[in-house]
């Protein structure tokens, strides 16, 4: 391989990659910090004002309404996907006929455009129209039959059950490449022992899955954190900003409002916060773990 | 004698247990057609409402369409620009496809094979193309909505063109390195010896044997084009480049109350999606968890 490493030949592979690379991820990034110092309206000259936007955005009911929302939006997805998911791993993993194809099925949502998910469900939530009122009505449980979307409440818990429901597939199938890693004698060792089901799943898969659970927690909070189509479908934030989270925040103050230096201060600001989830999640884990060796 | 009972015996044992596990099988059926039907309604109550019109949608959603009424599909193909947001979503993903396996390829096979001075330099360069996965891509928006205008694109193929190339990058390094770096490099050598120049050596010896991680990565690519709507309702303004989920975030719009519209619009849509992914499931089930898993 040495005489093809001549260094013009190196450079030409990594030149069009590191360019593109360079130019559309790099400089972004270093640009968006840079505008988040600034007051820009789009015309002119961006004017330096330091931290300002950051004070502000300290100040603003609506950056801790979306905030308050993308948490609501990982908790409820959180509760409502880990179980399931585990669950519906746990099935497609015994030897049913046809798992193949279940599987598929049921890996189908996170495949389709977000932005079709998005419209789908409108159909579904909808106070007057959508299936689940409908369905309510019909049987007689007329007043369970909340507004679901588009109230002041209960969007982004509907918004946590169109998540699971996208990535429900996806996560389980995360659970299958972690159960297929478990090795068998280990259940055999546990079948002379005479334990049961339930025991096998407590002292055996869980633990043994531990790795698995904590990549599923850290697949959800980024894909929490990137819901945008949804949510735009759905209520497009409203009414008055009460159903936004972080992201359509940032989308609708840089490019609605066309606040740009205070939207690139609320889009740094939610970088920030999906590190900080991940830094805390990983932090807490490890803590566990360490408590259970000594 | 003996023996002829033990044998007995094991048979209706044997016939005991088949017998639970015939039981525990519907037990393990039950809930997983359960689950599996719970996650395809919204699919079918989709189709089931496209073929009723207005009134019955409002009135009756639950009951069959009295008739196949395919008025709603003709309301959609009518108003909608099916071809043209088509055309313009096949051009973007198969450039930016082409050019990023090309490009990743290139500088995957260099960092995996080629020997480099300083091996801080080359691990250095790996994490960093690595880098890209970390980042959320609404950072992204405005900066490159910037940049697009700086360099004179928008409202150009190539305005979405680079974004996506530019954030393919990180996922195919991480697949082409893994795949790339568990393949013994003994061939290569000897084609080195056989007097192969670096063209020849990627195209001949190379590339026959990375078809299934292109096949994974090229489908993964294609599905993330198709499906991404941020960097294309930001950079995308002019009617005549409207891609398939442009044209989806307006069919509301579109039809304001004409639900059975927008439903069939949406079915219309959504089924070559399924059968694309019917075909190549295996595929992208592979690359999404892959790309999950070592991310």
């Amino acid at each position: 391989m040495h005489w093809l490493s001549k260094k013009r030949y190196i450079c030409f592979m990594l030149l069009p990659t590191l360019l593109v690379y360079s130019a559309y991820i790099i400089l972004p990034i270093i640009i968006a910090s840079y505008y988040s110092l600034t007051r820009f309206s789009g015309i002119g000259e961006p004017e330096f004002i330091g931290l300002k936007n950051y004070q502000a955005l300290l100040q603003d009911p609506f950056f801790w309404v979306s905030l308050k929302n993308t948490v609501i939006v990982l908790g409820v997805t959180l509760i409502v996907l880990i179980p399931s998911a585990f669950f519906l791993a746990l099935l497609l993993n015994r030897d049913v006929k046809g798992s193949n194809v279940l599987k598929a099925l049921n890996f189908a949502p996170a495949v389709i455009a977000p932005i079709l998910v998005g419209l789908i469900w409108v159909f579904i939530l909808d106070p007057d129209m959508g299936f689940v009122n409908v369905f309510l009505q019909k049987i007689g449980l007329e007043q369970l039959a909340f507004q679901w979307i588009g109230g002041t409440t209960l969007t982004p818990y509907s918004v946590g059950v169109v998540e699971s429901w996208r990535i429900l597939g996806f996560i389980a199938t995360i659970f299958l490449a972690g159960l297929a890693t478990i090795p068998r004698e280990i259940y055999e060792a546990s079948d002379i022992d005479g334990a049961n089901r339930v025991q096998k799943l407590i002292f055996i898969t869980i633990p043994m899955l531990n790795e698995t659970f904590k990549i599923n927690v850290i697949l959800i909070i980024t894909f929490c954190f990137k819901i945008f189509e949804t949510v735009l479908q759905l209520t497009n934030g409203g009414p008055n900003h009460l159903s936004e989270v972080l992201v359509t925040y940032m989308y609708n103050v840089t490019f609605i409002s066309g606040e740009y230096g205070y939207g690139m201060a609320v889009a740094v600001v939610t970088l920030l916060i999906t590190i900080v989830f991940m830094a805390l999640f990983m932090g807490l884990s490890r803590k566990r773990v360490e408590k259970k060796g000594v | 004698m003996n023996q002829a009972m033990t044998q007995r015996q094991e048979n209706q044992n044997l016939a005991k247990s088949e017998k639970s596990k015939t039981k525990s099988k519907i037990w393990s059926y039950i809930p997983i057609y359960a689950i599996t039907l719970i996650v395809m309604l919204p699919f079918l109550w989709m189709i089931l409402l496209s073929f009723k019109s207005n009134s019955e949608i409002l009135t009756s959603p639950f009951s069959l369409p009295t008739n196949l009424s395919l008025e709603n599909y003709r309301s959609a193909i009518a108003t909608l620009d099916l071809l043209l947001m088509y055309k313009n979503t096949i051009i973007i993903a198969v450039i930016t496809v082409v050019v990023v396996i090309i490009i990743t390829f290139m500088s995957s096979f260099a960092l995996s094979r080629m020997v480099f001075k300083s091996g801080k330099l080359k691990g250095g360069l790996y994490y960093f193309l690595l880098l890209g996965l970390a980042i959320p891509p609404f950072i992204l928006l405005f900066p490159i909505y910037r940049i697009t205008i700086m360099f004179d694109l928008m409202n150009t193929h190539a305005s979405l063109i680079l974004p996506y190339i530019a954030t393919s990058i990180s996922f195919n390094t991480l697949l082409f390195m893994g795949f790339l770096k568990g393949f013994p490099k003994e061939l290569e050598e000897a084609a080195i010896i056989d007097g192969c120049n670096l063209f020849t050596l990627c195209k001949s010896v190379v590339l026959p044997i990375i078809i299934p991680v292109i096949a994974t990565i090229f489908i993964f690519n294609i599905l993330y084009v198709w499906n991404e709507f941020p960097f294309a309702v930001t950079l995308i303004s002019s009617d005549s480049l409207t891609t398939v989920p442009l044209g989806i975030s307006e069919f509301k719009g579109r039809w304001n109350i004409d639900y059975g519209g927008i439903i069939a619009a949406t079915v219309l849509v959504m089924i070559p999606q399924l059968i694309f992914y019917g075909f190549f499931q295996k595929y992208i089930i592979a690359g999404m968890t892959a790309g999950a898993v070592k991310g």
